[in-house]
């Protein structure tokens, strides 16, 4: 860690001058396996739950074969905690160091994250403390079904969300509010919603906070850099994944329009959606090579419109069908439509799905979705 | 700004999170074993395809057909609105949402790995005996205590032959000072009791696994022949430090494969069952090893100008092999008969044949037995071949 601390200082230096604020961040030098551990976690000491194994073998096996590898992590907490990876090269960590600057400006500024909850970390450990107790009261199989039952409703909340009326609408909240559950099941679910809620926000944010990440990554290494290590962050730079590219392209184009200040309000107050929405060209779609793909035509479509919309539809719904609870239904029942019914959903998983949810409703369930209704209740599956 | 340098926060939650998740694939993956086992194409760069989505949570999700936000594989420029073609392109699902959860992922298992979670299956399933570890490590786990009936100047400590050792610190001490005391350097004088290297429990094995891939060769029969394989290769490498393995497949003509070949097999063709025992023959040729197997699974279907050559090659293999195992697959269930019912009636006559009426999972359990008994009579015997002729009791069925 030493051989970094003099950077780590020039960079925040530089990054001060450019009127970026943080909370203190601690940069820890660490290997891949635990920066596989807490990616796929999301978070160091997280409960432990199956579905993060799958994920943590998964970017093990990436990273054995040097097929993808995670070069840094930061957390969204206060102070910040990043981490370093030991077996990247000094030029590499340079690169994370700048990069972990950029985002945590971006969570210290943006105006979504005001209400984040900083203190993940102290909350996400009672959590697992909690979750064990249980664990020792009910039985760990019991908890296991349980934690699965919410895991998969975990995905419809959004952290965007101020209106208790449209809230009502998703699952997980009708569920809080609704559902016959026992007090501790309550309280699991409120521990999943929360825990859900932390990263649906850095989900909905994920293009700017990495377009932002990556664009001051660029602006404080371009003074630091020597021309030939400039030139080969230049190349790193267009060869990230698409939310590093889309939204560094996003950024650079604002500062070449409207100046570098101009950046800085866009970080503060834009989230994905909206700077999709705003900045987004035609020429952009065109040179990063965006479209939306129909696999049955073998078409792609470079409508500016069509590809804004998909975007701005999966910033909505995090790529997930977009699934409401009908209001006024009977109360013993509960009512799920798919509201983009042009869209077939997967017939398979259905079943699945449904039979998690009753088991937290503990009623008749029902789903309008590929131009059916599929009723899930004490004797399984039915469609009509 | 600070900087931590204590390093610690080491949590290890990600290990016991695979370690469950790993638990649930394996209960997943064993109750479709039958499935994935018979896949015609069971290896396919030394992974087995399982077509089971990564344990996933049942959340919802769109039908493959819909259309799908995307970016050129090439990232370079685009080509234009209404391009067509399927070229190169990268979906931007989980990617846009910053999900790092594997969701989209199939699970493929190394072979070692699949053979390894069929053995557990199979193991209980039959209620055949499980050795415990170490396995490869040179040693096996028996009651018997090996008979060491040899010496050496290395071994271990226990084993020391106090008499010897004496021996030789008086002769070298001799031989050095001219003085006959006994000085025992360890170093230079020690000699221990070890087993007969030629009697030695921990070798190597030859195994000729020859696979009669003719027309009717498929389904339930592959999974019967694999099955057998998995279950054999679980003791026999629990027996041997090293197993080398070599593979034939043959209809009208024999030609060895590698192994991935051999699990990936496409039947046709007519049976000549000489021509397998001929391959695994010449396949022997220069083999040192101590223990020579070979494993021959066929419907017993020759051609009729086959017969007689398919006999007299089988009596020849059994003169070459420690240990001729013959299969007759038959998940049909039928009686014995062609070439295998020559085969059965000839394995109770040799000591070093065993013929096994494969109809299903439970003959694999006698087909193990009997195979077994070979290395009990091993140890009992201290004596290779003084062994009972047996035949599967499955094959009186």
């Amino acid at each position: 860690m030493e051989a970094y601390r003099e950077v780590i200082e020039r960079i925040e230096a530089l990054a001060h001058d450019r009127g970026l604020s943080f909370d203190p961040v601690y940069f820890r030098v660490t290997d891949s396996d635990q920066i596989a551990e807490v990616a796929s976690m999301g978070l160091p000491n997280r409960f432990v739950h199956w579905y993060w194994g799958g994920a943590y073998k998964e970017l093990v096996t990436q990273q054995a074969k040097e097929v993808f590898s995670i070069l840094e992590l930061v957390l969204n907490t206060s102070p910040s905690h990043a981490f370093l990876r030991s077996t990247n090269t000094y030029l590499q960590n340079v690169l994370v160091i700048a990069h972990v600057f950029g985002h945590v400006d971006f969570f210290k500024n943006n105006h979504w994250y005001r209400k984040s909850d900083k203190n993940m970390l102290n909350h996400a450990e009672l959590h697992a403390r909690t979750i064990r107790k249980y664990q020792d009261q009910y039985g760990p199989e019991k908890i296991e079904a349980l934690l699965d039952a919410l895991l998969t409703v975990a995905g419809t909340v959004n952290a965007f969300e101020r209106s208790s009326g449209e809230r009502r609408k998703r699952l997980i909240y009708h569920l809080e509010e609704k559902a016959p559950l026992e007090e501790w099941e309550r309280h699991l679910l409120q521990i999943v919603r929360e825990e859900a809620e932390y990263f649906d926000l850095i989900q909905r944010t994920h293009v700017i906070n990495e377009g932002w990440a990556t664009f001051v990554e660029a602006e404080l290494l371009r003074d630091i850099l020597d021309t030939k290590s400039w030139a080969s962050l230049s190349v790193q730079l267009s060869n990230r994944p698409a939310p590093y590219t889309i939204g560094y392209t996003l950024f650079k184009w604002i500062k070449g329009e409207r100046g570098f200040d101009a950046t800085l309000g866009v970080r503060t107050y834009y989230e994905d959606i909206r700077l999709i929405d705003e900045i987004l060209t035609d020429e952009m779609v065109r040179r990063l090579d965006i479209f939306v793909y129909d696999p049955k035509e073998k078409k792609k479509s470079y409508d500016l419109q069509q590809v804004k919309e998909m975007l701005i539809s999966q910033k909505l719904h995090k790529g997930e069908p977009h699934i409401e609870v009908e209001p006024g239904a009977h109360h013993r029942d509960l009512i799920l439509i798919h509201r983009d019914e042009e869209r077939k959903l997967d017939a398979k998983r259905v079943g699945l799905f449904l039979k998690a949810v009753h088991s937290l409703w503990r009623n008749p369930v029902r789903l309008r979705a590929n131009g059916k209704t599929y009723s899930y209740d004490r004797r399984g599956l039915s469609t009509s | 700004m600070s900087i931590d340098k204590s390093g610690q926060l080491r949590v290890h939650r990600g290990r016991i999170a695979q370690q469950k998740h790993d638990q649930l694939l394996r209960e997943y993956l064993k109750q479709h074993l039958n499935e994935l086992i018979q896949q015609k194409e069971l290896i396919i760069d030394g992974k087995v395809k399982t077509q089971i989505a990564t344990l996933d949570l049942p959340t919802l999700k769109y039908g493959e057909d819909s259309p799908v936000l995307a970016r050129g594989g090439g990232q370079g420029q685009g080509s234009g609105g209404g391009g067509q073609g399927d070229d190169e392109i990268q979906v931007l699902g989980g990617l846009l949402g910053g999900d790092h959860h594997g969701k989209e992922l199939r699970v493929e298992l190394d072979f070692d790995e699949f053979v390894r979670l069929a053995q557990e299956v199979l193991i209980e399933e039959i209620k055949l005996p499980v050795i415990n570890e170490p396995s490869r490590s040179g040693e096996i786990e028996t009651d018997e205590m090996p008979e060491l009936d040899d010496l050496d100047r290395i071994g271990l400590r226990p084993d020391l032959n106090l008499e010897e050792t004496m021996v030789q610190s008086l002769l070298r001490s001799v031989r050095e000072r001219g003085v006959a005391d006994y000085d025992v350097e360890m170093a230079h004088d020690a000699w221990y009791f070890i087993e007969d290297p030629t009697d030695h429990q921990n070798h190597r094995s030859i195994e000729i696994y020859v696979l009669d891939i003719s027309g009717s060769m498929r389904g339930e029969y592959l999974s019967l022949v694999r099955k057998t394989i998995f279950v054999l290769w679980y003791y026999l490498e629990r027996r041997y430090p090293t197993n080398l393995r070599r593979y034939v497949v043959f209809q009208d003509v024999a030609e060895e494969k590698a192994r991935d070949e051999f699990f990936c097999v496409e039947s046709s063709g007519g049976t000549h069952i000489s021509a397998g025992f001929e391959k695994s023959m010449e396949l022997l040729h220069g083999a040192t090893e101590y223990d020579k197997f070979l494993f021959m699974f066929t419907d017993g279907e020759t051609s009729s100008g086959d017969f007689d050559l398919a006999k007299k090659r089988y009596e020849e293999a059994l003169g070459k092999f420690d240990l001729v195992c013959y299969g007759h697959v038959n998940p049909g269930g039928r009686g014995v008969g062609g070439f295998s019912e020559h085969v059965q009636e000839t394995s109770r006559r040799h000591t070093n044949a065993t013929f096994a009426n494969l109809v299903d999972v439970e003959s694999i359990r006698q087909a193990v037995a009997d195979f077994l008994a070979f290395f009990k009579s091993e140890r009992v015997g201290g004596k290779r071949w003084k062994r009972t002729a047996r035949s599967s009791s499955a094959s009186r069925r």
